[in-house]
C-alpha cells in the first residue's frame, strides 16, 4: 500500500486532502508541520502533501519544519495553495498578494503537458481560494498551468518530483481533482 | 473507500469501550445527531438519554416531528422547551459570532441541567468534520463557530463523545441508509437554527417571518422535486435581511423587508455552487413569499454566490 502523509498548515481543506487519499486507498495521516524530518522518514512514506492554510505563509513566515522536508526529501511532494507558495519561496521564487485574488470557480489552462495532469483536458474547472500567489518562479522550476488572473497555477521542479498547485484538487467541485490525485499517487508509487 | 458497514461495526465496539455509564445525546433530529444516536443506542441501549431542545429557532412544526422520531426510534428521550431562555439571551445581539457562542453555551447549560438531575457523565454529539474545521483553532482560522465545537463553553463538566468527527455529510448519509433511518436524505439545518437566518437581532417577531419564508421555500422546492422539474438541492432556505425596500401593494406604497433565497449544491459542504433553479419555480417562491408575508416582506432576491467565496448560511 502506498503511504502519503498530509502536512497540516491550517487549511480549510487539509482534512479533504486526507479524505481524498483515503478514498483512493492510500495509507494516510494528517501530521503537524512541526514534525521533524527524522520522525517523518521513520514512517517510510512514499510521498507528502503540503496543505494550504490561512496564515500568509507564502510570504515571510517560516512554516514549521517544511524547510527540512523540501531540502532533504527524496520522495515526491505536492504543495497545494499556501503549500505551493511556500515551496516556490523556499527555492528562491517570490510569493506576493494577488492583484486579483481568486475564490471559487475558475478556468484552469494547462500550458505544458506533465504526468501530474495526465488525462486532464487543456481547459477545466478548478476551485480556488487564495489571497496570495507565486509571482516569480524559482529558477529550477517550470510552469505547467495558468488562469486568467494568475500566471502560475501549477509548477514542477526540473529534477525532482516536487509539484506546486495554486488551485485545490482535493475539493469535489474541482472537475479533475481526483484524477490529479491519482496521478500524484502514481508518481509516488514509481 | 469509506465503508458504512465496517464503520458501524468498529464504532459500536469503540463506543462500548469508551462509555461507561449514562450518556446524553444532543438530539436535533438532523442526519448527524440521529445517526449518532442510533449508533450509541446500539452500543449502550437505554443508558442513552436523547435530549431535544426546542430553541425557538426551529423550523415550522420541526420539534414535534423530532419528538415523533425519538419515539419511533424507541429512544429514552427528554424534550426541553427553552425558547424563552434562548430569545432572552439573544436580545439585542447582532454579531453572528456572538449569536453562535451564546447559543452554544445555552445548549450546554440545558444539557448540564438534565445531566446533573439524572447523573449523566457523557455528552454525545453528532459533530462532523466541517464543524471542527470551520470552528478553527491553532493554525486554522475561524470561519464560523459551530455551536457544538467553537460554541462550547470553556468550563464544561461533561465528557465529550463524538464518533462522527472524521466524517462528512455524504458519509453520514451512507451510514443512515445502511441503518435504514428515515432522515437519511434530510437537508442540513444549522444547530443555531433560524437565529443565523436572521441577519441582525433574532427577535421572536423576525423568527416568525423567516420561519414562514423557509417553510414556503422548502415546500415549493419539494413540490418541484417530486414533479421531476428539478433535483433536490443540497440545502435550500430563506434568509431575512436587515434591509428595507420600497414596493407597491394595491396602489399603495409599501416599505418592507427583503428575503434572500439561498439554495446550493454540494457533496460535503466544503465547496458549493448555487442551484440553477428553473425560473418558474423562482417565480412561484417569490410570489408566494411576498403575498403570504405581505405585511412584512415585499422583495425576494436570489443568492448566486458559490462557496468559496460565500458560505452556505449567511452567518
Amino acid at each position: 500500500m502506498v503511504k502519503i502523509f498530509v502536512v497540516d498548515n491550517g487549511g480549510q481543506w487539509t482534512h479533504r486532502e486526507w479524505r481524498t487519499l483515503r478514498d483512493l486507498d492510500v495509507e494516510t495521516k494528517i501530521i503537524a508541520n512541526t514534525t521533524s524530518y527524522t520522525d517523518l522518514v521513520k514512517e517510510d512514506i512514499n510521498g507528502l502533501i503540503l496543505s494550504g492554510g490561512a496564515p500568509r505563509i507564502g510570504l515571510k513566515t517560516i512554516l514549521g519544519n517544511i524547510d527540512q522536508y523540501l531540502e532533504k526529501a527524496n520522495f515526491p511532494i505536492l504543495g497545494i495553495c499556501a503549500g505551493h507558495q511556500y515551496m516556490a519561496h523556499f527555492f528562491g521564487g517570490i510569493a506576493k498578494p494577488s492583484k486579483k485574488p481568486e475564490y471559487g470557480k475558475i478556468e484552469l489552462i494547462i500550458t505544458k503537458d506533465n504526468d501530474i495532469f495526465k488525462g486532464v483536458p487543456k481547459k477545466s474547472i478548478v476551485w480556488e481560494s487564495h489571497n496570495d500567489e507565486v509571482t516569480k518562479l524559482p529558477h529550477n522550476f517550470i510552469c505547467l498551468a495558468k488562469s486568467e488572473s494568475c500566471k502560475i497555477q501549477a509548477m514542477k521542479h526540473k529534477n525532482k518530483l516536487f509539484y506546486g498547485l495554486q488551485f485545490h484538487p482535493e475539493v469535489e467541485h474541482t472537475e479533475y481533482g481526483k484524477l490529479i490525485f491519482k496521478n500524484f499517487i502514481q508518481l509516488c508509487k514509481e | 473507500m469509506f465503508k458504512a458497514k465496517k464503520f458501524i461495526e468498529i464504532t459500536i465496539n469503540n463506543l462500548k469501550k469508551e462509555i461507561s455509564g449514562k450518556s446524553l445525546i444532543a438530539f436535533s433530529g438532523g442526519v448527524d445527531s440521529t445517526v449518532c444516536a442510533a449508533l450509541v443506542y446500539k452500543a449502550i441501549g437505554k443508558n442513552l438519554v436523547a435530549v431535544h431542545v426546542d430553541t425557538g429557532y426551529m423550523r415550522k412544526n420541526e420539534s414535534n416531528e423530532v419528538k415523533e422520531l425519538m419515539k419511533k426510534m424507541k429512544l429514552n428521550f427528554r424534550f426541553v422547551d427553552a425558547s424563552k431562555e434562548f430569545y432572552n439571551a439573544l436580545k439585542d445581539v447582532y454579531d453572528p459570532e456572538k449569536k453562535r457562542k451564546i447559543i452554544g453555551e445555552k445548549f450546554i447549560r440545558v444539557f448540564e441541567k438534565v445531566a446533573k438531575k439524572e447523573k449523566i457523565e457523557y455528552l454525545v454529539q453528532g459533530t462532523i468534520a466541517p464543524d471542527w474545521i470551520e470552528s478553527g483553532g491553532e493554525l486554522r482560522d475561524t470561519i464560523k463557530s459551530h455551536h457544538n465545537v467553537g460554541g462550547l463553553p470553556k468550563s464544561m463538566k461533561l465528557k465529550l463523545v463524538e464518533p462522527l468527527r472524521d466524517l462528512y455529510k455524504d458519509e453520514v448519509r451512507n451510514i443512515a441508509r445502511e441503518l435504514k433511518l428515515e432522515i437519511s436524505e434530510k437537508q442540513p439545518f444549522p444547530g443555531p437554527g433560524l437565529a443565523v437566518r436572521i441577519i441582525g437581532e433574532a427577535s421572536p417577531e423576525r423568527v416568525d417571518v423567516v420561519r414562514e419564508a423557509c417553510f414556503i421555500v422548502e415546500e415549493e422546492i419539494n413540490k418541484a422535486v417530486k414533479k421531476g422539474i428539478m433535483k433536490q438541492p443540497w440545502q435550500y432556505f430563506a434568509v431575512l435581511l436587515p434591509v428595507k425596500s420600497v414596493g407597491v401593494h394595491g396602489d399603495q406604497r409599501a416599505y418592507g423587508d427583503v428575503i434572500a433565497l439561498r439554495s446550493v449544491e454540494s457533496i460535503d459542504a466544503m465547496t458549493c455552487d448555487y442551484s440553477k433553479i428553473p425560473h418558474d419555480i423562482l417565480d412561484k417562491i417569490s410570489t408566494r413569499v411576498t403575498n403570504t408575508l405581505k405585511e412584512k416582506v415585499n422583495r425576494v432576491i436570489y443568492d448566486i454566490t458559490n462557496k468559496p467565496p460565500g458560505t452556505v448560511e449567511w452567518e
